[in-house]
């Protein structure tokens, strides 16, 4: 493809108008309100203060760029502070009054995502989220345990002593946070589903989802990514994926069907969902008291971006023993662990102030344990949890030593 | 006049006041910081930006700032939210903007004296985050309640749509202390402690210092009221079946005397066949149904109980058909949301366009308010002849006075501009359309803003007309306090003041 014909770039370096076509009107309806209710929800604005890290700089940068003013190279790097948590699409009035009666909702995480990519294209690159994704594209998995190689070969070792099969009609596929790093996660989860009676097996060759690539604006390599999996669930004959992470549950919903279209026609199944399903129907007896004080953190990806909050909730309240001090979901909009988005690779000051603060605001409600449902979050809110007495815990680690098990 | 003139030195000085981090000269910094919501001249972006921005942390450092300002003849312009609807953040010389939102902690909460001490960059809505925990409220409670910030709200001389029962910002700020445009550091209050609310010694400086829109000072600390969380809300809304019952009714429920009242809005049959046309929200109504008046009013259940059977009779008495619980109670709890609705605009073929909310916002007396609105719509409606990228989207008059709801009130038309149209022609047109609302605002005994100020292009020539010789003690008070013309300058005229003087 020539310089000049490359998608989203025009000659002159400003945003194609392919870009500006889909991002005009939108840009402008934030822009026209400009009333930044979703400023003060923000988990990035919160801690930074800045006007150009609000998803109204966002979108009035499109606005901006279209009439000359600014160039990719001027924002890019505003638009790294975003986890993709998605609070201000949630606390935006357009969404919110505007939404159904003209069937419109303000996509400010999709257009991170689309200027993020707009600035790959360009050349412009951030340093680490660079080094971070040809580390991925390299090993198949992301670089999670800084320095120690995480590769194919190893992509399983969680599963050790679990007495896994591999393929089936049914496929566990594991994030790379949790099957390099927090490993605890997975054999929890995969003991669950065997004491359940369910059957599954893993991937032949499991490589990173493509999600953190595609939000990196890696376009191109989060595709890849993508169709080497799917390649690989139909291999195995896969018709339904168990997905234990809320990051790879956006992926495999809603970035794998914009890729594939009709074609793709898997069963996407939430653990979190499946297990709460099993407890209800008694297929999952928690029998051994936790003796803990905990609230819940919503993962952002869960609670913001797809509305489940609720089977959370309901899985905590079944362990007994466990005195639960909840925080409703609607409140946690503007909590988060700052750990989405590859925010934690280019700012991991802010990953650990945003966590900081979270867990302070855990704190303040007298518990002992903080309960998460996202991988990704519970490395940094774990940091901050040692300086402020507060443990972080999964919750399937949780479920798993309420059924009797050790992870 | 402080002209613009910003070289390396002055960033290197910036840096070791504010440090590094806390100085922003990239393009992105200084475009997200040249608008408010109001109206916006898009096609001249590049002549509202700042050259410099500043993040300061400490009253310390916006002092020092505002002296090398003041050494070097720059223009400073605070920002706190960037939410008001008139142009005091909006740099109109550029200069040194000093952006005061890393200034948002909770410095202390008396118990005792009941007030709560903050930093100018905090929200209310995150401050009563905060304040429930221990049984308050701060009710300062604009439209904007989800994002202004306290020192904007000083800045601008805010108004609280339930200002009827706990009054208003200038009601709420007990003292604050403020920045002078020569960089000392005074507290202005009512008096000298900064936890007393009345006092009769010396000039009452807190009100000067207090809707100035930047040209005074930066307020960096403020003693907010502490108000007893109400136990009960009530609201109520009602139908009419024209403006006039519905004004008469208004002006009944406001004189009615219960001082749980904390307003009465009243909606003109233009907002009503805007929200039945455009707003997802709004619950179908009967074609007769044509003027809404809508009441809150909070309290304690013992008092809020009995005043509301009274309300509701008045309601009924006066001509109005109770709308029910879901509207009375949802639409009132949505009322921040509900502000700021874009994409409800229409060209005149009835295509929906993305519209930015104009929304003028006249002091009015009660019995000038059918005379005033005719006029309005008259000049909206010559408007949107004139140019399809204008949409009337009706009007809505609130009570104004702090305390005791009756009287003027706070009267507003809402135009929607489809602000992707601007060009010079149309903005000239705009421009005269604000002169000729606010004319007709004088006319009719009232004044120009009761919340936003009143600087915008347009509008601001009145101003003198307005405040009569009182303009001419604006102009003395701003060359005493500002002998340079640093601090925001090009706003109310004042310019005027060092012409003048250089005669």
């Amino acid at each position: 493809m020539s310089e000049e014909t490359r998608p989203g770039q025009a000659p002159n370096g400003a945003p194609s108008e392919e870009f500006l076509d889909e991002w005009r009107n939108a840009a402008y309806n934030c822009y026209s309100s400009g009333h930044k209710f979703c400023r003060e929800v923000c988990p990035v604005m919160q801690v930074t203060r800045d006007e150009a890290h609000t998803p109204t700089a966002f979108h009035a940068n499109v606005v901006a760029m279209e009439k000359g003013h600014l160039g990719i190279e001027d924002v890019a790097r505003d638009y790294v502070h975003c986890t993709m948590c998605g609070a201000c699409e949630l606390r935006c009035p357009n969404t919110l009054f505007t939404g159904d009666f003209y069937r419109f909702r303000q996509r400010t995480v999709d257009l991170v995502k689309a200027v993020r990519t707009l600035a790959v294209e360009n050349e412009i690159h951030q340093p680490n989220w660079k080094r971070w994704n040809d580390l991925t594209d390299r090993m198949k998995s992301e670089p999670v345990l800084n320095g120690t190689s995480v590769s194919q070969e190893h992509v399983a070792d969680w599963a050790e002593g679990l007495d896994l099969t591999i393929g089936g009609e049914t496929v566990l596929f594991c994030d790379c946070e949790a099957a390099f790093y927090r490993t605890s996660v997975p054999r929890a989860v995969a003991q669950i589903l065997k004491k359940a009676g369910v059957e599954f097996g893993l991937m032949r060759e499991q490589w990173c989802c493509g999600g953190p690539a595609a939000e990196m604006g890696y376009a191109e390599q989060a595709r890849r990514f993508a169709e080497h999996n799917v390649a690989d669930w139909r291999a195995v004959g896969a018709k339904r994926i168990l997905v234990l992470d809320p990051h790879d549950y956006i992926s495999f919903t809603e970035d794998y069907p914009g890729y594939f279209g009709d074609d793709y026609d898997f069963e996407i199944i939430l653990v979190v969902e499946f297990v709460a399903d099993l407890i209800r129907d008694g297929r999952l007896s928690l029998s051994v008291p936790i003796k803990r004080v905990a609230t819940y953190h919503d993962a952002c990806r869960l609670n913001k971006r797809k509305g489940i909050h609720k089977e959370p909730r309901e899985i905590l309240r079944a362990i007994p023993g466990l005195e639960f001090k909840d925080v409703d979901h609607v409140t946690q909009w503007s909590y988060c662990s700052g750990a989405g988005a590859g925010l934690g690779i280019e700012r991991p000051d802010l990953t650990a102030e945003i966590s900081r603060r979270r867990v302070e605001r855990a704190k303040a409600l007298e518990i002992d344990t903080l309960v998460s449902a996202c991988p990704w979050s519970e490395r940094p809110l774990t940091d901050q949890g040692k300086d402020q007495d507060i443990e972080i815990y999964d919750l399937m680690e949780l479920v798993a030593e309420a059924a009797g098990f050790e992870v | 006049m402080a002209v613009a003139t910003l070289d390396e030195a002055v960033v290197e000085e910036l840096v070791a006041i504010c440090g590094e981090e806390h100085v922003l000269t990239g393009k992105s910094a200084l475009f997200n910081r040249a608008r408010v919501p109001a109206p916006f001249p898009t096609h001249r972006w590049e002549e509202y930006i700042p050259q410099v921005v500043v993040l300061p942390t400490a009253a310390e450092q916006i002092a020092e700032v505002v002296k090398l300002a003041n050494r070097r003849r720059i223009p400073v312009v605070p920002r706190a939210g960037g939410t008001g609807l008139t142009d005091g953040a909006v740099p109109l010389r550029h200069g040194i903007m000093v952006d005061v939102k890393l200034m948002n902690r909770i410095l202390e909460i008396d118990h005792e004296d009941r007030t709560v001490t903050v930093q100018p960059g905090i929200n209310m809505l995150k401050l009563n985050e905060e304040l429930r925990k221990h049984g308050y409220i701060y009710p300062d409670n604009p439209a904007s309640y989800p994002c202004s910030l306290v020192g904007g709200r000083i800045g601008t001389s805010g108004w609280s749509l339930i200002g009827g029962r706990y009054g208003h910002t200038r009601d709420l700020v007990i003292s604050f202390e403020i920045v002078l445009p020569t960089g000392e550091r005074i507290r202005v209050g009512d008096g000298g402690g900064s936890k007393v609310r009345k006092s009769s010694s010396g000039y009452q400086l807190k009100h000067l210092f207090m809707g100035h829109q930047g040209t005074l000072g930066i307020v960096t600390e403020a003693t907010l009221e502490l108000v007893p969380r109400p136990e009960a809300e009530f609201s109520a809304f009602f139908a009419y079946p024209d403006y006039a019952s519905a004004w008469h009714s208004t002006g009944a429920l406001a004189r009615s005397g219960l001082a749980t009242l904390a307003g009465v809005v009243l909606f003109d049959e233009w907002k009503v066949a805007y929200l039945r046309r455009d707003d997802e929200a709004y619950i179908p109504q009967a074609p007769d149904v044509r003027s809404v008046v809508a009441t809150a009013m909070y309290g304690t259940v013992d008092e809020v109980r009995p005043a509301a059977k009274r309300l509701l009779k008045i309601g009924l008495e006066t001509g109005g058909t109770y709308l029910g619980d879901e509207i009375s109670q949802g639409d009132w709890a949505s009322r921040h949301d509900r502000y700021a609705t874009p994409l409800h605009g229409r060209t005149r073929n009835g295509q929906v366009v993305p519209m930015s909310w104009h929304c003028e916002d006249a002091s009015i007396p009660y019995s000038q308010l059918p005379a005033v609105r005719e006029k309005w719509h008259s000049i909206a409606a010559s408007l949107c002849e004139r140019f399809d990228m204008f949409d009337d989207w009706g009007m809505f008059a609130y009570t104004n006075g702090a305390f005791k709801p009756w009287g003027d009130y706070l009267t507003e038309i809402d135009i929607g501009i489809w602000e992707m149209q601007w060009d010079d022609e149309s903005w000239a047109a705009w421009v005269e359309a604000k002169r000729d609302i606010a004319a007709v605002s004088l006319e009719h005994g009232g004044s120009i803003s009761a919340c936003h100020g009143s600087c915008r292009e347009g509008e601001v020539d009145l101003v003198p007309l307005e405040l009569g010789g009182g303009f001419e003690v604006m102009k003395t008070i701003k060359r005493a306090l500002d002998p340079l013309n640093v601090m925001n300058p090009g706003k109310y005229l004042l310019d005027q003041a060092y012409e003048e003087g250089e005669e």
